[in-house]
């Protein structure tokens, strides 16, 4: 999941800062989109770059995601995330078991 | 098919300055399914560990002892480890309602109070879910949990 990789390269960075090779080579995907990624936290201002040398070396920035950090925010958005697959798992069930039971 | 005609809203009870005082949040979603079906979901350990996880395609483990003063925990898979949520059930009536405590790294292992209300409806399930005694964000932000927090959030912060 993509998001899931955004937010284990967020996690990387804030343990300290890494080369854009280094994170490539600690995901189970391309360089590319390791770079996809990055680009992505970048315009979100969450990721900064700065070139030592011949390498990409990239730092977290913490400041907007404290802005995010509502933390009543956080437990509606993950409420509603999981009353809607709750409502995905049910009504998958619902037509598993009807094809079940008409074979 | 059937999804798409399932109709849902899902909304904060309160505005969000008014629910970071009180500690408390209430949501309502409707679901085209019945009151048992959803019900058992929340008490059927295989069942609750196929939608209680954080959007990955793996599904979550689950153990769910479904008596009052049995507990139950969930370990959500994510890189880095599994994030572990688990409580004690404080009361169940079938079909009805659920309370039962709630912690996990977002609480800091502090115990909150989740309330599942079912109300049959006759375009399906009204299910009304409080969750209370969580730690406003000044005490929150004041641990260095925080952080993990924090990265929980990005995901919804980047769609927005």
């Amino acid at each position: 999941m993509s998001d899931a990789t955004r937010r284990a390269i967020l996690a990387r960075l804030a343990q300290s800062d890494a080369r854009v090779t280094e994170l490539a080579s600690a995901f189970p995907i391309s360089l590319n989109s390791t770079s996809k990624h990055i680009r992505i936290l970048e315009r979100a201002g969450l990721v900064t770059r700065s070139v030592q040398g011949r390498e990409h070396v990239l730092s977290l920035n913490a400041g907007p995601m404290a802005d995010a950090a509502e933390w009543m925010e956080y437990y509606r958005r993950f409420w509603e995330d999981r009353l809607a697959a709750l409502e995905d798992f049910v009504i998958k069930k619902r037509n598993k078991d009807k094809r079940r039971s008409k074979q | 098919m059937t999804q798409t005609q399932a109709s849902s809203t899902s909304q904060a009870a309160a505005a969000p300055s008014a629910v970071a005082k009180t500690g408390k949040i209430v949501l309502k979603r409707t679901i085209a399914a019945t009151v048992e079906e959803l019900f058992d979901a929340w008490l059927d350990p295989e069942s609750l560990a196929q939608w209680m996880h954080p959007g990955s395609t793996v599904p979550s483990s689950a153990r769910v002892d479904a008596r009052v003063g049995g507990t139950f925990e969930v370990l959500m898979p994510r890189e880095g480890g599994p994030l572990r949520h688990h409580g004690e059930y404080r009361v169940i009536e079938r079909n009805k309602k659920l309370v039962f405590t709630w912690l996990s790294h977002a609480t800091h292992e502090k115990e909150t109070l989740v309330t599942v209300e079912f109300h049959a409806l006759d375009a399906g399930t009204q299910i009304v879910l409080t969750h209370e005694q969580l730690p406003d964000h000044e005490t929150a932000m004041g641990h260095n949990k925080g952080w993990t927090a924090a990265l929980n959030l990005l995901e919804e912060f980047l769609e927005r």
